[in-house]
């Protein structure tokens, strides 16, 4: 919920006309289709694994079985934080993403809460709802029953209710929630710490409502899987979202770019790194519960390098690699390419070096806590990388454009709110 | 939720440059604006220390001066304002999740010795830095009382130091080596051509024209279901509208200086600001609290439509001129 509007920063370049140059450019957004297709099935086998491990978690509660689904959860993560790269640019994932990966949420809509998190709020009337605890509720003025909680429930009526998006009732995150619960540690080490008695039966049962609050994950997880079966159809052969790119190499190509620059610098070094580090607050961090945000950082960077690059490893080890953006620019300026890779390559390693110290003990938290240099130090060195990366970026989308033949009717530069609509 | 707005575009290169529209915005528009800033924040410093009472008009009135020139300057954000998160240091908003409120409040209540010197403040919450944290602490009923007595006054003059050698900081960066690294694009520079140059200042351009439509206007407007009156921006100092005249007055200012060598182009630029302010001179609703009804909602509208014009008007004809194509900005996150 960072602003009411998404304004992505859309790259139309003017790119070369010429045949050969031209070839290429529809093997390098053929690739990147791929790319996409892969990513997104990966994201889709790790979400049924994370959903076997919820089954078992419902089966048989116990501190083995959630930690089995929390294991899943993070492996979950490593190939779709791999797609954000696409969300920029892709109208098709950008209108959808919301469903899969909204953050940051008000969790007190979901489950309960610590007394420390308040209650309502200025910008949200429902932040404390607590849909697990209650089976029946108004929102905005309707009466909402809630006896069931399934897919349709969340998707429908507590998705953004009230037109908040701080309402997360969906998706990654809200997943991630009623596996670890809040984080309570704040600046210190330490993920949330629910209790596996939280999905406990009977007696056992800690927290209230075990019984809502399992039927609750399932109906996430099943909603996370519905939804990336979908999105995995659009990059297949003859999806929507494939044949957007491949249809016109001008705006392919930029869609590629905008992708790029949009998560490097307003999405990823701005909101999720600088914002968190300069509000000491832990809640800004991605993924929030499970202390796992220096991983989402890391992939959401190797995301836009594989995009670059024309090169994907996943998650069975397979290669998917073909023509690419990198070949297209060495073309016509090496040197520049030569800038690009080298930029990327910057960033991967200082968002490796924040992944190793997290790895080893120094917690994103306390990276993030008040006069904190070290980790001051470990988070803007990602966010330097981010931000400079981005420069070379605008330097591609201009010598993209330098060999200039214009592209015949293009409505991306005569009509620019039209391209996207 | 979320919808892309196509925000660049480029364009054929760019016809011979008849003057240079790089030192004009440097000498007439950015300089000039950056030394007023470090001016007024000075003096809402020595204000502050002289008088610390929330409601004391010398201080509400130094308080309006200095936040006045940071809204004329609140669209150049590259460069100096960058370094050091000092832009954010200055001004933390939007603020959807009540930041602001919560890091003065902890303050307040625990009398964090944090604030006692420039470095320990420098740590805390940006969130409780820069003048909407001053706007919370002199005109917020709840936040304006709270706290110890002594405490709040040093709280208040904090925050009108930290404002102030935020803004000497800036301006004393762009004196010494932006504006050079800005006028003398070069291979090994910052900025390789003078395109790059350009481009920077029409994305700061854009970039302002967004803020003030998409944010200045578009968070209090809502949905028609659901206007949000309470997100104008610094509306319990009364100021929402008068940040959006503040703004285009001041962007219309470097519109005209990088549409120089166009004069019919300039004149349509100039027309189209003109139009927006008019409406927004006589709107007549100084916190978008009329967002709530149909009618007060209208006039609110009609002004974000003529802000949103202003900036195709530049997108399509300014942007061919210069040669530049717009780039990423920090909005583009969600």
């Amino acid at each position: 919920m960072k602003s009411l509007f998404m304004v992505g920063a859309s790259v139309i370049g003017m790119v070369s006309g010429s045949a050969v140059l031209a070839n290429q450019s529809a093997d390098v957004l053929t690739n990147y289709a791929n790319i996409a297709h892969a990513k997104y099935e990966d994201s889709l086998i790790t979400a049924r694994a994370l959903n076997a491990a919820v089954d078992a978690l419902i089966a048989a509660p116990s501190a083995e079985t959630l930690g089995a689904a929390k294991e899943a959860w993070i492996a979950a993560r490593v190939p779709y934080q791999q797609t954000e790269v696409y969300r920029f640019g892709n109208a098709i994932v950008d209108d959808w993403e919301g469903k899969v990966n909204a953050w940051p949420l008000d969790e007190g809509l979901i489950d309960y809460v610590d007394a420390s998190y308040g209650g309502p709020t200025d910008d949200n009337e429902y932040a404390a709802l607590n849909v697990i605890a209650n089976s029946s509720f108004n929102l905005g003025g309707k009466t909402i029953d809630a006896a069931e909680i399934t897919p349709a429930l969340l998707e429908g009526d507590l998705h953004e209710a009230d037109g908040v998006e701080a309402n997360v009732a969906t998706g990654y995150h809200a997943i991630e929630f009623l596996l670890w619960g809040q984080d309570l540690n704040g600046t210190e080490a330490g993920a949330g710490n629910r209790p596996w008695t939280d999905f406990a039966n009977g007696d056992a049962c800690t927290g209230g409502h075990c019984d809502r609050r399992a039927e609750y994950l399932k109906a996430a997880t099943e909603l996370l899987i519905s939804d990336l079966e979908w999105m995995t159809a659009q990059w297949a052969e003859g999806g929507e979202a494939r044949l957007a790119v491949v249809a016109d190499e001008t705006r392919g190509l930029s869609t590629i770019l905008t992708g790029m620059g949009s998560l490097s610098y307003g999405e990823q070094a701005g909101e999720r790194m600088r914002l968190g580090l300069m509000l000491n607050d832990p809640e800004e961090e991605h993924d929030c519960f499970s202390d796992n945000t220096h991983n989402s950082h890391f992939y959401d960077g190797k995301g836009i390098q594989n995009v670059y690059l024309g090169t994907y490893t996943r998650v069975n080890g397979e290669l998917v690699s073909g023509a690419s953006l990198s070949s297209l620019v060495a073309a016509k300026n090496a040197d520049l390419d030569a800038e690009m890779r080298g930029k990327l390559d910057a960033t991967m390693s200082a968002l490796g070096a924040l992944k190793d110290a997290a790895d080893n003990g120094f917690a994103y938290d306390q990276m993030l806590a008040r006069g904190n240099a070290e980790g001051e130090a470990l988070i803007m060195a990602g966010v330097n990388g981010l931000v400079d990366q981005t420069r070379s970026i605008e330097r591609v989308v201009q010598e993209l454009k330098l060999d200039g033949i214009e592209v015949e009717g293009s409505d991306s530069l005569d009509n620019p709110s039209a391209v996207f609509e | 939720m979320k919808h892309l707005c196509v925000s660049l575009l480029l364009m054929s290169a760019a016809t011979t440059a008849q003057s240079d529209p790089i030192d004009s915005a440097l000498d007439t528009h950015i300089l000039p604006r950056m030394e007023e800033l470090s001016f007024t924040s000075r003096r809402l410093a020595d204000v502050a220390a002289q008088d610390c009472t929330p409601t004391s008009a010398d201080l509400r009135t130094a308080y309006g001066k200095a936040f006045d020139a940071w809204i004329a300057v609140s669209h150049l954000r590259f460069g100096p304002t960058e370094t050091d998160n000092r832009a954010f240091a200055m001004a933390y908003w939007p603020d959807s999740k009540g930041f602001t409120p919560k890091a003065l409040s902890a303050l307040l209540r625990t009398s964090d010795p944090a604030i006692q010197t420039a470095e320990g403040f420098a740590n805390v919450s940006i969130a409780a830095r820069g003048f909407y944290a001053m706007e919370f602490l002199l005109y917020d009923p709840d936040l304006s009382v709270a706290g110890a007595p002594d405490y709040h006054c040093q709280l208040v003059q904090r925050v009108a130091q930290d404002i102030a050698s935020t803004a000497e900081t800036i301006h004393q960066d762009w004196n010494d080596t932006y504006a050079t690294l800005l006028r003398t694009p070069g291979p090994d520079g910052l900025y390789r051509t003078e395109q790059e140059a350009k481009q920077e200042l029409y994305k700061s351009l854009l970039t302002g024209l967004q803020l003030t439509a998409d944010m200045r206007l578009g968070r209090p407007l809502g949905s028609f279901d659901r206007p949000r009156p309470k997100r104008a921006e610094a509306r319990r100092s009364g100021r929402s509208l008068r940040h959006v005249e503040l703004a285009l007055t001041s962007m219309r200012d470097l519109a005209a200086t990088l549409a120089t060598d166009h004069p019919d182009i300039a004149a349509r630029i100039l027309q189209d600001f003109d139009q927006a302010l008019e409406r927004a001179r006589t709107l007549d609703d100084p916190v978008f609290a009329g967002v709530a009804s149909p009618k007060g909602r209208f006039k609110v509208e009609s002004l974000q439509q003529l802000v949103q014009e202003v900036r195709t008007r530049i997108e399509t004809e300014l942007a061919p001129t210069l040669g530049v194509s717009a780039g990423f900005n920090s909005l583009d996150g969600d």
